[in-house]
């Protein structure tokens, strides 16, 4: 008997952005966000309602993820945030910050939304048409010749990451790292298109953060009993398999099979194994790698014929491992080895990190392949250190691409906004239709004001947020400061190339020549093509947020 | 659905979890510990527990800080095996003192930056205030060794690293090392020497130094790192290889039966010891498998295809047979290669152990199997996983067996408590733990292995910090000096160009605070070692610190006063007993505290995720 129930007509709500709810829930994620953003930023415990792992963190790659709602008007900026964080790693939050407080200005002002839209668009494209400007103002040109460039730019990743909690020293350690590893993946001289190599992260926990190193090569987690074969004759053959090994029939698939009782199904495959094991010790393989389990047997005719044995390698290092050795990974047991499949080992060793023993794999010539090992004190830390490594690793990588970077501690973005405010009030582009001269003018000042709030939301202490007319950098007094001193008091600005010492003057722009001056060079700097590329998803997204008129759900 | 709870306002609830998880287990920190019943209301079930890692383990804190908290003990513990107490004790103070500096508006990013100023101050004087193992060797073959080792102050640093170092750099110790003179001719007059293994100079005494309150434990360590030593000598250097010694728990045996051995310590049932007393105390062929001896065992990562069908014309033979089929091979393999004893990390069928007994073969079932491999090892055997694997060059000889104690007297399912030893070449021992009382067992556990740990560190890092508070007093002391200097430097500025920041002030006021959390930690030492009441302990603690400041003020010139006045406050005092700590899991202990309390501090809201029901008024949803 079939019963039927009704379907229910579906949910539709019109101008989300009117709707009181939808804007809390906007403003509770911005406040959320903002409350992460920059060095000192707050973190957040993620667990979910019935006292599943609890992670702390304050990186968008975690957090926006976790940070699922019910709304789809909401979930629609959340997605498109972390297609950006996937895409470029790093930014995540400013893009989410900047497109979040552009919504709520533009809803503050009152005016409609495809004058706002237009004029964003415009904005947008006049800030990118700026950035990309060689005379930029908040642009600094990397010396890749130089690792002190390098390393400055992979410690403003490394240190905005307060859940790592590293001390001074720590966070130093950690930056040459990354830009030691990131340079371990540089192929030297390979003609033609240069593709770039990988680097694995291993973490140990326990061990302090300064035993933390980088290592050319692979290494892999191994048995504690591990069967070195002789270093005869270098380099070792190696074979890597990406099919089971462990002797059983996993491969047939789900369908039913009919055998007769006599037949021992596992004893033959295992003499297929033995057979295998047998032309691979005849090839002279030294190294026998298998993606999943290797049978016993398999394993000990191996290692007394003077192979050494890695299995378990798992997915992830299966393409690092072929990139290294050269090997073409075997998917069948039930066929002869090609010779072609056969890769080669440089060098093998046995190394421990704290609790784990691992096989240090080498290869032959130059490879792009390195492995860093991450230590720290416990695992909250260590998982928030893995994500920042990743993400300086990406950086880096974006830096080899156009190699330029931006003033960070908030300086580009209250620069930007000078600078928008300055060419709007100079010339009024003609927008057609859509938009008026004044509207133009307001919806300019809403995004100026966007760029300020992003800036002021690197400050959790209740500091104020003050911005030179000079070079328009931001400055932050701290609140629990008692200074009677005028102006902007001591310290340095946000980016970290200008001091307090000087005198304001002009309000001109472009800024004073004093920027391009090859002596100061900010310490704190983000990457460009991120950072560019986060202010066009976020103007975008945006964009599209004003533009949607109804939400229509289906709720059955 | 999402929910999100702001944590943090001026009363940061995350810091009070903190400070409210540490004070469960303020009465347990420190060598004078009391037993505690942890109760289960839902299931009734009760647990015996004794450390402060197990009173944390056994509390399963379930939100969202308690996790983090866990978290860090686990970590901690898994390494080092003790200081979880101080620890928790310090992240407790230390959140406390975060409290107060956010009701003071300090801001947390300077709270954070001060703490860790903080910190390296303690760590500097960690490092300016180690003790040479070795000194502490000369020393004990020297001096008597204190009797019931107590938690009482030592007034200073003792050992002459840190006397050198400290009399070049620091003005207070001339009148120290005179006062410490005094104090080994008033209390250490009887010189004896008590050393059982004069190769491995001092090691028993350090570790009687190390053993903070646990004596019968370490007694048993030193035992096992005595029996370890034996073979592989190195003078120079020696270590304690902790990854080699196994404990095996005996109940229903008293406390005083507790012993090392060589090799390995087994539990077997009546069949088996009447196999084992024919074949005990002989050279035997043992082979070694990794795994159980059923005949439906595969190895780990074997899937058995779902779909498999036997089909067939003639009627199925019995599953039955199939095992004894299996049987049969596997017994003719063992016969065939003659082997006495076989070890096996995982079960073994019922039937299988009986055929062997039968047999005379010994089948060891549930052995420890890095124990396995150390045993295999040395007995040039080759673990396999299968018996049918098996072959000549896969059998090890050379083990012998040794009944240790038999334990059918009792009554009890073992019947004996059988010992697998290979001569001690590969210096595995293994400590026999036993106790009348079965809830007691795991906490004699716990202190063995907390002693082992602290031996193993003592030898690793070569050197030892003064305990029973001493470092401590001295951290205290320079931090409420730096906290003094800053305070006093800022008031300076402050009167001379009325610009003065609250920075310093602040600073000055985060490290007194910090201080004082280690105050409350010698503090709550002190009165759990049951001698002085909390104000009491909170007196005497005062007034070593202020002899301490007044004898930094007067050094030199009035070196006679402090002695008399030294002399006054110990007299009311039992001699200074000597105990020290380790370096590492002091440092590590202290840091750790204070990584949590930065995670904690910084942390400003909770997301929970999945949160579908409503009326979960706090939350905000988004």
């Amino acid at each position: 008997m079939s019963r039927l129930v009704k379907k229910s007509p579906s949910v539709c709500t019109d101008l989300p952005l009117d709707n009181a709810d939808i804007c809390n829930k906007l403003r509770l994620m911005r406040e959320l966000l903002g409350s992460c953003y920059g060095p000192t930023g707050r973190l957040k415990q993620i667990h979910n309602n019935i006292g599943g792992r609890v992670v702390t963190t304050s990186s968008s790659s975690v957090l926006l993820p976790a940070i699922a709602s019910s709304e789809p008007f909401v979930n629609l900026i959340r997605t498109s945030i972390l297609h950006h964080v996937r895409r470029f790693g790093d930014c995540g939050l400013f893009a989410a910050i900047f497109c979040l407080s552009l919504v709520e200005q533009a809803k503050q002002s009152g005016l409609r939304a495809k004058a706002v839209i237009r004029s964003n668009e415009h904005l947008a494209s006049l800030c990118t048409d700026y950035l990309k400007q060689g005379g930029c103002g908040c642009k600094v040109k990397l010396d890749l010749c130089s690792g002190r460039d390098l390393v400055a730019l992979a410690r403003s990743v490394v240190s905005s990451k307060p859940a790592c909690v590293l001390t001074e020293p720590e966070c130093v350690h950690i930056s040459r790292l990354a830009v030691r590893a990131f340079l371990l993946t540089v192929p030297c001289d390979t003609p033609g298109s240069v593709s770039l190599g990988q680097t694995v992260r291993v973490s140990v926990e326990g061990l302090p953060v300064t035993h933390s190193a980088v290592v050319p090569g692979l290494l892999v987690d191994t048995a504690e009993d591990v069967y070195l074969s002789q270093p005869c004759s270098l380099p070792h053959p190696l074979v890597l398999f990406s099919a089971s090994l462990a002797g059983d029939l996993s491969e047939l698939g789900d369908g039913l099979i009919e055998v007769h009782p006599r037949v021992d199904s596992d004893s033959q495959v295992l003499s297929q194994l033995l057979e295998l094991g047998n032309q691979v010790v005849r090839d002279g393989v030294k190294v026998f790698v298998c993606q999943k389990v290797i049978h016993p047997v398999l394993q000990l005719y191996l290692t007394s014929h003077g192979v050494t044995v890695v299995e378990r390698l798992g997915v992830t290092l299966m393409e690092p491992l072929i990139q290294l050795t050269g090997a073409q990974p075997v998917a069948t047991l039930h066929s002869a080895v090609q010779p072609t499949a056969y890769g080669q080992v440089g060098g093998l060793s046995v190394r421990r990190f704290g609790s784990k023993t691992m096989l240090h794999l080498q290869a032959c010539g130059e490879s792009a392949i390195c492995t860093i090992i991450l230590c720290h004190r416990n695992e909250t830390m260590l998982n928030e250190l893995k994500v920042t490594c990743q993400k300086a690793e990406h950086v880096l990588r974006l830096a080899l691409r156009e190699p330029s970077a931006l003033r960070g501690g908030g300086c580009t973005e209250t620069h930007l906004a000078a600078y928008v405010r300055r060419q709007s009030k100079s010339e009024v582009p003609a927008l057609g239709r859509g938009c008026s001269q004044t509207e133009y003018l307001r919806a300019a000042e809403a995004f100026c004001r966007s760029l300020e709030s992003v800036a002021r939301s690197l400050e959790h202490d209740g500091g104020t947020s003050t911005i030179d007319p000079t070079h328009a950098h931001r400055w932050t007094r701290p609140s629990d400061v008692a200074t009677e001193r005028r102006g902007v008091g001591a310290g340095c600005c946000g980016c970290g190339s200008l001091d307090g010492r000087e005198t304001w003057t002009s309000a001109e722009f472009p800024p004073a020549d004093l920027l391009r001056d090859a002596s100061v060079q900010p310490g704190v700097l983000d990457s460009f093509t991120a950072k560019l590329n986060a202010l066009q998803v976020a103007v975008e997204t945006a964009n599209l947020a004003l533009d949607v008129r109804y939400v229509i759900r289906d709720v059955n | 659905m999402l929910g999100s709870a702001v944590l943090n306002s001026r009363q940061h609830i995350g810091l009070q979890r903190v400070s409210a998880l540490a004070e469960t287990v303020r009465s347990s920190v420190g060598p004078n510990k009391k037993y505690k019943f942890i109760q289960d209301d839902t299931s009734g079930e009760s647990v015996l527990v004794c450390s402060c890692f197990r009173i944390i383990e056994s509390l399963e804190p379930t939100c969202a800080v308690g996790q983090l908290v866990l978290e860090t003990v686990q970590a901690h513990h898994k390494v080092y095996r003790s200081g979880s107490g101080c620890l928790l004790l310090l992240a407790g103070a230390w959140s406390r003192a975060a409290l107060d500096c956010l009701h003071r508006g300090i801001s947390v990013t300077n709270i954070i930056s001060f703490m860790s100023e903080g910190m390296d101050i303690c760590l500097d004087v960690c490092k300016e205030s180690t003790v040479l193992f070795e000194d502490l060797a000369v020393t004990g073959r020297r001096t008597a060794a204190p009797r019931g080792v107590e938690k009482t102050f030592t007034e200073a640093p003792q050992g002459s690293r840190h006397m050198q170092r400290a009399t070049k750099s620091d003005d207070m110790t001339p009148n120290m090392s005179v006062r410490r003179k005094t104090k080994l001719s008033r209390h250490f007059c009887e010189t004896t020497l008590h050393l059982d293994e004069p190769d491995v100079p001092g090691v028993s005494h350090a570790a009687e130094m190390l053993s903070h309150g646990c004596e019968g434990s370490m007694k048993l360590v030193v035992e096992a790192f005595q029996l370890q030593s034996k073979k592989n000598q190195e003078l120079r250097n020696p270590m304690f290889d902790i990854s080699k010694v196994m404990t095996c728990v005996l109940p229903g045996l008293p406390e005083g039966r507790a012993c090392v051995l060589h090799g390995c310590v087994v539990l077997l049932s009546h069949e088996q010891v009447s196999v084992a007393h024919q074949i005990k105390e002989r050279r035997l062929k043992v082979a070694f498998i990794n795994g159980d001896l059923t005949h439906t065992y595969r190895h780990l990562g074997f899937k058995k295809p779902p779909g498999v069908q036997p089909v067939s014309e003639r009627s199925v033979p019995s599953g039955s047979s199939k095992e004894d089929e299996w049987l049969e091979k596997v017994v003719e393999v063992f016969l065939s290669l003659e082997v006495n004893l076989i070890l096996t990390t995982g079960l073994a069928c019922e039937s299988l152990i009986q055929t062997c007994c039968r047999h005379r073969i010994l089948l060891v079932e549930r052995v420890n199997s890095p124990a396995l491999r150390l045993i295999a090892n040395s007995s040039g055997a080759l673990p396999v996983t299968y018996p049918t694997q098996l072959s000549e060059h896969c059998v090890g000889t050379g083990v012998q067996i040794f009944i240790w104690t038999d334990l059918s007297s009792y009554g009890r399912k073992p019947a004996a408590a059988v010992n697998i030893s290979t001569g001690g070449g590969v210096g595995l021992v293994t400590a026999v733990i036993t106790s009348c009382v079965d809830g007691k067992l795991q906490a004699l556990e716990d202190q063995f292995w907390a002693c082992a740990h602290r031996l193993h560190h003592a030898l690793k890092d070569r050197v030892l910090l003064p305990g029973a508070g001493a470092t401590e007093m001295l951290c205290i002391h320079h931090l409420q000096k730096a906290a003094e200097r800053h305070s006093q430097a800022d008031a300076d500025r402050a009167q001379e160009t009325k610009t003065g920041t609250a920075a310093g002030l602040h600073r000055g006021h985060v490290l007194q605070l910090m201080a004082d959390g280690l105050i409350d930690y010698i503090t709550t030492v002190t009165v759990n070692a049951g001698r002085f009441s909390a104000v009491e302990a909170r007196t005497v603690v005062s007034r070593q610190l202020q002899n301490f400041h007044r004898d930094q003020i007067m050094a030199g010139k009035f070196s006679q006063l402090a002695l008399e006045a030294e002399g006054d406050a110990s007299a009311d005092k039992t001699p200074a007993a000597r105990i020290y700590d380790n370096l590492s899991v002091k440092q590590e202990a202290w840091r750790k505290a204070l990584d949590l309390v930065f995670l904690v501090l910084q942390t400003d809201a909770e997301v929970i995720t999945g949160t579908g029901r409503k009326g979960e008024d706090n939350l905000m949803l988004l």
